[in-house]
């Protein structure tokens, strides 16, 4: 059983080895994005098909994307597949800065809502951080 | 135009009494705010101060207004050469007034961590009160004290706008006033305070009065006048500030509370801020004229179905709301007996003048309604043309004033007047939760866990307790369990599983229960959801309070508890190097290999179907938790995601 484990590790760690690589090399570091998203019409709702969790009325220590757990942001916590939000580059776990300029790191989890899913907004233009992967791989093995 | 220029004149002088009314107010503020010691004297009289200096502000504009708007008249009259028609009917129709009452003013508060260890000295307080304005009219609220032992600032009044339009726009400010400075700068500049402020009051007064005289002025002596009063008498003494603001319209009326957003001034730097939630709940009813009183009455004849020739019937109609009602006499009216018949006069019904009747000599109305799915029509015909002409003038005022006036003519919304006398039962503070719970400051954490072990057991005993509350799973022995062990389970709709006792009072939340649960988050300013404010009226009110209220002010709740935990859990944590049954993302404690996280992972990616189409999302987005998320219980990912446990919205 621990011999099946290792190769595991082995396989999982060439795995985010090269997918490292390939980021270093691309540089991508990505700390800020501006993410274009061009809403659908689905009947009579505009979607941009992803989900969102937090807000500061929420309890940040249950986002799971979130580095610190008293992060009260705006996180993707879902993105729907082929969806516009996709399309444009969204991703789950990134975290809403802003939308259209509004402010989404002070704000409760109805106002986010609300400020994404203006009816007379076609597009919304978000800044959303990403916490890059090498982050990621680094504190967990600390 | 003589009889125009008087009502003009009639309103002037109405404004410039009230602008007097208020100036000499103003003066006795003053007056009172020079010579009183109290604080409590001194903030309620600066409270005074600030509306009357508001009002004066809103008269003079009105003025000005006004008398901008009459010279306008003069100056085209004079080009035109001919007489405006100032005295003839409106081509458009004027919706009619109504009452606004708004009530039940709430705005929740936001109070850091670190408040609460602030014990040195006097709590923080500041003086609040909100100034409502429609138009014209301006109202005050009470004054309330903010301390932190406050989780929102209530406002009992309501207040009532008698006389507002459909497109009014109600205008709430909350100001705020530190209530620790000392304002008492001594006499002798005190004295002389007063002198200037009672002196400049009297001679503005005088001056403004002659301003005012009608037919003598124009707009710019107006200004002249204005400058001289805006500035004010200057007083020492408490100054409110504007510390939020928003403003209401038709769009916002309701019967029932709604949560609207406020515009925060200031910040933490100024003496005066309160940690504002960023949401005010009121309930905000409107009651239009054509739905409270009689639009139209008279005799009307109405024609019976069927037969021929056609036969008609003698009633007394009486247009009220969306509603003719029809009666036999109209003696029976006033009697308040119950009308013949009544005939619904809505969004949904059509009236037309039909074609003369060769019978009859007048003009005959037809209102057809649906009354599910079946067209109806009644026959009506009034006396003489004028009086058919006078109801269909009616019925298209009416008409103009539901479609103005929209959600409020579906139904009467009641506007309750407060009774004058207050109720007996007024506790001192604002009874929040944090004065109901007695914690001796001896006392060690042991008793907080007492307390709300207690708590518990009472809550038991007095309800059936379905299912055992969260954190209760601190005290059970075996972790895990069909629910995951989490401990801040904060989320807005875990009351849902939870019994609860009625609420005896709006302040009188569920009984310690949610206020442990609350105290038991290890993130400490999170004040949980405030939309519990649209489901005001029922249990959800304590979330409201689930900001811990409840911290001993000797330990760290956390740290105590988070060591409770971890004898509780330690065991679990160190058997997350096995591969886990389902998939989870074990938290790492220190000493377990990063192979632990990894084969997780790997395990995840390994699993079978239903896991795999998180995988590799669970590898680009998902972060790895950080050792010092070690304390923290085992979570299944699927259940963080969970939208019972933190709230996820689609967009």
């Amino acid at each position: 059983m621990v011999e099946w484990e290792y190769n595991n590790y082995l396989m999982v760690v060439k795995v985010l080895n090269d997918f490292l690589s390939k980021l270093n090399s691309q540089c991508s570091c990505v700390l800020q994005q501006r993410i274009e998203i061009r809403k659908l019409r689905q009947g009579e709702h505009l979607i941009l098909g992803f989900s969102i969790g937090g807000g500061i009325d929420q309890d940040p220590g249950q986002n799971p994307f979130s580095e610190d757990k008293s992060d009260k942001g705006i996180y993707v916590t879902r993105v729907t597949p082929e969806g516009p939000a996709e399309v444009a580059g969204l991703m789950m776990g990134d975290k809403v800065m802003q939308v259209n300029g509004w402010d989404m790191t002070m704000v409760t989890h109805d106002q986010a809502r609300k400020r994404l899913t203006k009816k007379n907004e076609d597009v919304v233009r978000l800044l959303v951080t990403r916490k890059s992967l090498e982050q990621a791989v680094k504190h967990s093995m600390m | 135009m003589a009889s125009v220029n008087n009502s003009k004149n009639l309103r002037d002088s109405d404004i410039q009494k009230k602008i007097d009314h208020e100036i000499r107010m103003r003066d006795g503020a003053c007056k009172l705010l020079a010579a009183c010691s109290q604080r409590d004297q001194a903030l309620e009289a600066a409270k005074s101060l600030l509306t009357c200096n508001t009002r004066i502000m809103a008269y003079m504009s009105e003025l000005q207004r006004m008398k901008e708007a009459q010279v306008m008249q003069r100056v085209a009259r004079r080009s035109d050469g001919t007489r405006s028609s100032d005295a003839g009917p409106m081509d458009d129709r004027l919706p009619c007034k109504g009452k606004v009452a708004i009530s039940d003013l709430r705005i929740p508060l936001m109070w850091k961590d670190t408040e609460y260890f602030k014990n040195k000295g006097e709590l923080h307080r500041c003086a609040v009160f909100c100034l409502l304005q429609v138009g014209g009219e301006i109202h005050d609220t009470d004054m309330v004290m903010v301390d932190r032992t406050l989780t929102d600032i209530c406002f009992d009044n309501t207040i009532v706008f008698s006389e507002a339009s459909p497109g009014f726009e109600l205008r709430v400010e909350l100001y705020s006033c530190c209530s620790e400075e000392d304002y008492s700068a001594g006499s002798a500049p005190r004295k002389l305070a007063s002198k200037l402020s009672s002196s400049l009051g009297r001679s503005a007064g005088k001056k403004l009065r002659v301003a005012m005289d009608p037919g003598a002025c124009s707009p710019t002596s107006n200004a002249g006048a204005a400058t001289l009063l805006l500035p004010g008498p200057a007083v020492a003494g408490p100054k409110y500030h504007l510390l939020a603001h928003t403003s209401l319209s038709l769009s916002h009326v309701q019967d029932s509370f709604r949560t609207h957003d406020l515009s925060i001034s200031g910040n933490e730097e100024c003496s005066y801020w309160v940690p504002l939630y960023g949401s005010v709940c009121c309930r905000l009813a409107a009651q239009p004229h054509c739905m409270t009183q009689q639009m139209m009455s008279g005799c009307l004849k109405v024609k019976q179905l069927g037969g021929d020739p056609p036969s008609w019937t003698n009633v007394y109609g009486v247009l009220k709301g969306t509603n003719l009602f029809c009666y036999h006499r109209q003696e029976d009216m006033e009697a308040n007996v119950e009308p013949a018949f009544t005939i619904a006069i809505n969004k949904e019904t059509r009236i037309r003048a039909s074609e003369k009747d060769p019978h009859s000599k007048a003009q005959s109305i037809c209102i057809s309604n649906q009354y599910g799915g079946e067209e109806v029509t009644h026959t009506l015909s009034a006396d003489s043309r004028e009086e058919t002409h006078r109801w269909m003038e009616a019925f298209w005022q009416q008409f103009c004033d539901m479609s103005q006036w929209k959600q409020c003519c579906d139904d009467l919304m009641k506007i309750e007047l407060p009774s004058p006398r207050k109720p007996a039962l007024v506790t001192s503070k604002q009874g929040s939760l944090y004065h109901e719970i007695v914690i001796d400051t001896s006392d060690d954490i042991s008793t907080v866990t007492d307390i709300l072990t207690r708590r518990m057991q009472e809550l038991e005993l007095r309800s059936q307790l379905g299912t055992s509350p969260p954190w209760m799973s601190l005290f059970e022995e075996s972790p895990g369990g069909p629910r995951t062990p989490r401990l801040a389970r904060h989320s807005p709709r875990s009351p849902h599983r939870l019994p609860h006792s009625p609420l005896s009072s709006l302040r009188c939340p569920w009984p310690g229960l949610l206020s442990s649960d609350a105290s038991l988050t290890s993130d400490s300013d999170s004040p949980c959801s405030t939309s519990p404010c649209s489901r005001h009226r029922g249990w959800a009110e304590p979330l409201s309070l689930s900001s811990p209220r409840f911290r001993p002010r000797t330990l760290s709740l956390d740290a105590k508890l988070s060591t409770l935990r971890g004898r509780g859990y330690g065991g679990v944590l160190q058997c997350s190097c096995q591969p886990p049954s389902s998939s989870s993302l074990a938290p790492i404690p220190a000493q377990c290999v990063p192979q632990a996280t990894l084969s997780c992972s790997s395990s995840t990616s390994s699993n079978s179907s239903s896991e795999g189409s998180h995988s590799p999302s669970s590898l680009d987005g998902t972060p790895f938790s950080r050792p010092s998320s070690a304390r923290r219980s085992l979570r299944n990912l699927r259940a963080k995601l969970d939208p019972r446990n933190w709230l996820q919205s689609q967009v």
